[in-house]
């Protein structure tokens, strides 16, 4: 006990986080090929298994009419994942708000370790340029933060995250500054450091604030307002925010190659 | 303790950590996904007492906590803690019953899953209490109970040459249950 907390207090005062870091980043790396082999194994199992459960499933009706019908849906779900990922890609493709920034496009390859962090793991790590801290974003916009950079792969924090918040404006240039808070996992965000009676519309979008030192450049789009009210005796508007990327489906993402001094 | 036996707990941890970063993490129901890097200390707890317990509980939580984004130490807290408690717990019921192993995974987990979020948020992460707590403490209870006895049988593998000082030791772990 008394080595898991020296351990926990030795790696919150910085100084110890560097050596966690590095065993982590170690460990991801060593795991990666091993991971990546089971699961080549597994997919294949795990598809037949889906497919025997609901081949039984069906098995009391006509079976030849019944797999036609399956297999078109199969047909009909490849079709409509193949889409999706084109959509992806396309929208990674045409990001207007990140005109003059170098970017790394990834494959998102899992959807966080933990149940208690809303996080994602891709494709692409320090070998790629990726660093800590650098911006992530989706076709739709902002998705986080790079928390971790191995080799060649990287973790990311969402926006979603209870720890993450980001700077954001909104409204008319030069627009109003807030911030932007995570409630968890495929929770809407809450702005914090609105006054009162600041007219706010549904649907509004919130873009990163990219102030001097900020963690993300200027112009990402962030998320849009879903509901605004004010609150009695207070002098902050509770507002709450949908993130404009898709979290929930994400397949592709774009690491920008960007540090606060750049 | 032997090299033979600190190479079997080794092996032991690769292979459910490897279940656990593969099988598991795909098996997820509503973004839960079951934990299984909890079992061992509850199944160490049954098989060698509390001293076992704990010992598994820290060396199983150091290595989940180098894949998690979570306070590196806090896994090995709470799992010390976890393998701990669940050997004490045990020490006076009948070990070998096959009641045991499914009924300790279920609580020990559940038990696991909210302590593990209260100390994470006293370590200065609030967000950990604001997961959906009673969706993950039901399914990795569940899926921990169903696969407690096949676990049971592997780390009684690792622990069968191991002394328990004094603590009775499960017939499992001296290979006498059959």
């Amino acid at each position: 006990m008394l080595a898991s907390i020296t351990i926990i207090t030795l790696d919150a005062r910085g100084g110890f986080h560097r050596i966690t870091s590095g065993a982590r980043s170690v460990a991801s790396d060593a795991f990666a090929p091993v991971k990546s082999g089971v699961d080549d194994i597994i997919e294949p199992i795990g598809s037949f298994l889906a497919g025997s459960v609901h081949y039984g499933a069906v098995r009391q009706q006509n079976q030849k009419l019944q797999a036609e019908i399956d297999q078109l849906k199969q047909e009909q779900r490849s079709q409509a994942d193949i889409d999706q990922a084109q959509r992806q890609l396309n929208a990674l493709l045409n990001l207007t708000f990140l005109p003059n920034l170098q970017q790394v496009p990834a494959e998102v390859t899992d959807y966080g370790t933990s149940n208690f962090a809303a996080t994602i793991d891709i494709s692409v790590g320090r070998s790629d340029g990726v660093q800590l801290g650098m911006p992530v974003v989706g076709g739709g916009g902002l998705v986080g933060q790079v928390v971790q950079a191995n080799h060649s792969t990287s973790t990311v924090r969402l926006v979603t995250d209870g720890q993450s918040s980001v700077g954001v404006r909104f409204g008319p240039a030069p627009g109003t500054l807030a911030v932007l808070a995570g409630q968890g996992s495929g929770k809407p965000l809450s702005a914090d450091f609105v006054e009162s009676n600041t007219p706010l519309t549904d649907g509004e979008e919130f873009v990163t604030s990219g102030l001097q030192g900020a963690v993300f450049p200027a112009g990402i789009p962030v998320a849009k307002v879903v509901s605004s009210k004010n609150k009695a005796n207070s002098s902050q508007e509770s507002v709450t925010l949908q993130p404009l990327a898709d979290l929930a489906h994400l397949r592709y993402v774009s690491v920008v190659l960007y540090g606060p001094s750049s | 303790m032997t090299v033979r036996d600190l190479g079997r707990i080794t092996l032991v941890m690769v292979l459910f950590v490897t279940v656990q970063q593969t099988l598991m993490l795909d098996l997820r129901i509503g973004g839960v996904h079951p934990d299984i890097m909890v079992l061992l200390p509850i199944v160490a707890g049954i098989v060698g007492g509390p001293a076992r317990g704990a010992s598994m509980g820290f060396g199983a939580g150091l290595v989940a906590d180098l894949f998690l984004p979570t306070p590196f130490g806090l896994s090995a807290l709470v799992g010390c803690l976890l393998g701990f408690g669940v050997g004490l717990a045990t020490l006076a019921l009948d070990r070998t019953a096959s009641w045991l192993p499914p009924v300790a995974a279920l609580v020990g987990s559940a038990l696991y899953e909210v302590v593990y979020a209260v100390l994470g948020s006293v370590l200065g992460q609030p967000q950990m209490l604001h997961v959906n707590m009673v969706r993950v403490v039901v399914l990795v209870s569940v899926v921990n109970a169903v696969l407690a006895l096949p676990a049971l049988r592997i780390v009684s593998w690792t622990l069968r040459e191991v002394s328990t000082e004094g603590v009775p030791t499960s017939p499992l772990s001296s290979g006498t249950l059959r």
